[in-house]
């Protein structure tokens, strides 16, 4: 397939002229968007052309169950707003049907786009047949890093301050790799699957994101001690990796121990690399520690497609169309598919609005101290957008 | 938040209004309303805050007169877009901005609006290429887009057409590569890549589920040309499995111009290699009133060229005042959708509607005795500053 793909290239040799013309003439940096649709990778997948028109990127909107539709309608005020050069496609998945129709064609659109931004899709069916839809999402793109960057507020009220941690979570496999059966009657196995691949990805996903970002330290977290081969397989690979990135600190800790130290001392962590139960169990904690559900926002990552969502993958359907959700997680969501789209300008106009809303007016949601609606959040970040 | 930017919006164009009034003195006091699209236009070029920066190329023929008229409908409406004007022309080398220059600046832009460039049909120096081509080449502008749509009360044999032609518009025929092989036998290379192929087959299927079509046509000659058209097929039917909610068809380029003028009704989206995309877009145009009245758009991944549908310079009518302008005034409107000024685009695309509608103001090619600078003026009276 590569050696197809590089004969590809020389065959087109106007194509790359063209790609150069306008790589000189456009800014030199690349965005990340850019680096995983233009770098000549090892492709599993074939190839498809990038959705981007005139300047204008296309982009899967999944809106999802609970708070979902309302936060995306924020999003959607915001880039109009800001004119951002963003062009959104909007699937509806419905939740109650049995069949994975809408799944499959959501997984279609975000491919052909390669990129999406989605709200907690509910899997409503109890047959065993159907499968957390966006578990099948993430596997279907094989997008097998997960990012989630934890920053304090200063404007909302916690025990811990200055908290920046970023954990990054193996997202295809582990305990996610949804096979359990019975194989003797009242015997129920479920397996972890733990491969030297997709460990190896992760690890070099997570600690060249510690080297482009300036981070110091990566802790791997893991309980080898007692699955002293699937998690030993993780934590021996992740140990390799280090030897190739010498400036960078590792070290590596039990899951247990490492939930005890994240409430107890959290500013000791700095980058941190699990697989994917644990990261689920991580990620929730630190997302307390922060303010709940409604602030952060998670990136996946795959080799060619980014799916950014809310943090912590609460759907929220107790609070939907009550207008006290907490837009905050969304609104960070679409910041950063800005970024990853390398529209720089737009996404640092929304983060420093969104910033100046929580830090400095205060304008907050119940669910993180305040009593503003999620309408007069939004709104009070309109009003932010441009001001200093 | 439809109500914000209304406020907003309203207030900016009172303040202007005395100024559309009175519009011939040119000064607009534009410096005043900069501020509606403040922070819109990032990657995009902007010279002062919030205004934006267009490259024009005037063009050949009437086209000059043309882009007179857009300009002129731009400073009625304060419209913050400052234009950065290229003399470019084929058929007038000695005076024409050098090729880099130009492509240069609409790399920088990200948006042009282009006059027509006249296309001799003998080269003097033996060169193949055309102007119009070096620079889609340079700028690598593959996807030609050209929406044929029935305007109000314009006179034509068909009603309620709306169809988009896409056109790859950087191989195919047009590769200049031509060549004598034994005296008295030419050779013309047309030549069809996958790569091409398949994206400007996904860059017409991505624009049908933009503009929320149901229906993307590939026109080919595959019974003739069975390799290269063969490929271009292929592969629309490739990317047509990614796209399982839009109705995908094939049908033989003969055929294909007899439908058109026979049903243009069952066309939405079609997508063709090069030549034959300039056949039927001309074509279509034809069926909805001719070359003044269809706007297109040329896209690459990073720049958008917005100029006329049917190519046509009409050099019989320089300087006598007679050329339709509402094709270009339709591809700045366009323009102004693409970079988020939509409520501006709305409001030329309602003042145009208004006049043909109106049916008191219309140029010769639409049966009337009326001059270009009269609809420019009519259009310019019926822009609607409160929308």
């Amino acid at each position: 397939m590569a050696v197809r793909l590089l004969s590809k290239i020389k065959l087109l040799p106007e194509l790359r002229g063209a790609a150069y013309l306008s790589a000189a003439a456009a800014p030199a940096e690349l965005s990340d968007f850019e680096v995983q649709h233009k770098t000549p990778v090892i492709r599993k997948q074939k190839l498809i052309p990038v959705a981007q028109y005139g300047g204008r990127h296309a982009v899967t909107m999944l809106p999802g169950g609970g708070i979902g539709p309302e936060c995306m309608g924020y999003v959607r005020d915001i880039f109009k707003y800001i004119g951002a050069p963003v062009d959104f496609e909007l699937v509806d998945i419905d939740a109650n049907v049995d069949n994975d129709d809408d799944v499959q064609y959501a997984i279609t659109t975000i491919k052909r786009n390669g990129v999406g931004i989605k709200g907690n899709i509910e899997t409503k069916s109890e047959a065993a047949y159907v499968t957390s839809r966006n578990v099948a999402l993430r596997n279907e793109l094989d997008m097998y890093a997960y990012v989630l960057n934890c920053k304090s507020y200063p404007g909302v009220t916690t025990r811990h301050k200055d908290i920046d941690i970023v954990i990054i979570r193996q997202n295809t496999e582990g305990e996610y790799a949804m096979l359990e059966h019975e194989s003797v009657r009242g015997v129920i196995e479920s397996m972890k699957v733990v491969t030297a691949s997709n460990s190896e990805r992760v690890a070099r996903f997570a600690f060249e994101f510690a080297k482009r970002n300036g981070r110091k330290k990566v802790t791997t977290v893991h309980k080898a001690n007692i699955m002293k081969l699937s998690d030993g397989l993780f934590l021996e690979t992740s140990r390799r990796m280090a030897q190739e990135y010498p400036e960078i600190e590792h070290n590596d800790m039990i899951i247990d121990n490492c939930c005890m130290q994240l409430v107890a001392k959290p500013h000791q962590f700095d980058v941190m690399l699990m697989t994917n139960l644990y990261g689920s169990i991580v990620s929730n904690v630190v997302c307390g520690l922060l303010g709940g559900a409604g602030l952060l926002s998670g990136r996946n990552y795959g080799d060619h497609y980014a799916v950014f969502e809310p943090g912590t993958r609460n759907t929220g359907t107790a609070i939907a169309g009550k207008n006290i959700a907490n837009p905050i997680a969304m609104i960070n969501a679409s910041v950063d598919m800005l970024e990853h789209l390398g529209h720089h300008f737009h996404a640092g106009l929304i983060r420093r609005a969104v910033e100046k809303t929580i830090n400095v007016d205060r304008v907050l949601t119940p669910d993180v101290g305040g009593t503003a609606s999620s309408t007069e959040v939004v709104n009070s970040i309109l009003g932010n957008i441009g001001r200093r | 938040m439809s109500l914000i930017t209304r406020n907003v919006f309203r207030t900016l164009v009172q303040g202007s209004q005395h100024v559309s009034k009175g519009l011939h003195t040119s000064a607009v006091n534009a410096d005043k309303n900069v501020c509606f699209a403040p922070f819109s236009m990032s990657s995009l070029q902007t010279s002062k805050e919030g205004r934006i920066k267009c490259t024009l190329i005037p063009g050949d023929g009437v086209g000059p007169e043309l882009v007179y008229s857009v300009q002129e409908v731009f400073k009625a409406a304060s419209i913050p877009v400052d234009f950065e004007p290229f003399f470019f022309s084929e058929v007038n080398p000695t005076l024409s901005a050098p090729l880099e220059d130009v492509v240069g600046s609409i790399a920088r832009n990200k948006i042009c609006i282009k006059g027509i460039l006249a296309t001799p049909d003998f080269s003097h120096t033996g060169e193949l290429q055309t102007l119009n081509m070096k620079l889609r080449n340079a700028l690598d502008l593959y996807a030609n887009v050209v929406h044929v749509k029935s305007l109000p009360n314009v006179k034509s044999r068909h009603h309620d057409v709306d169809c988009i032609i896409i056109r790859e518009q950087t191989e195919g025929e047009y590769s200049a590569l031509e060549h004598e092989s034994v005296p008295g036998v030419v050779e013309c290379l047309k030549i069809i890549t996958a790569a091409k192929s398949e994206r400007i087959a996904k860059f017409a299927f991505d624009y049908a589920v933009k503009m929320r079509r149901r229906k993307v046509t590939a026109v080919h000659k595959a019974n003739i040309m069975k390799l290269g058209d063969g490929l271009f097929l292929r592969s629309c039917e490739e990317m047509a499995k990614l796209y399982p909610r839009i109705e995908f068809e094939k049908m033989i380029v003969d055929n294909c111009t007899m439908q058109m003028v026979s049903n243009p009704n069952q066309f939405d989206v079609m997508v063709t290699p090069n030549l034959y995309g300039n056949i039927v877009d001309n074509l279509a145009s034809g069926l909805v009133g001719g070359a003044g009245v269809v706007a297109g758009a040329s896209y690459s991944a990073d720049c958008a060229v917005f100029e006329q549908g049917a190519r046509h310079v009409f050099s019989g009518a320089v300087g006598k005042n007679i050329a339709n302008p509402t094709a270009m005034l339709l591809c700045s409107a366009n323009l102004l959708a693409h970079v988020n000024l939509h409520s501006y685009s709305k409001m030329i695309k309602n003042a145009i509607n208004k006049v043909l509608a109106d049916g008191k103001v219309r140029t010769k090619d639409l049966g009337g005795q009326s001059t270009t600078l009269d609809f420019t003026h009519a259009v310019i009276h019926s822009l609607d500053h409160h929308q």
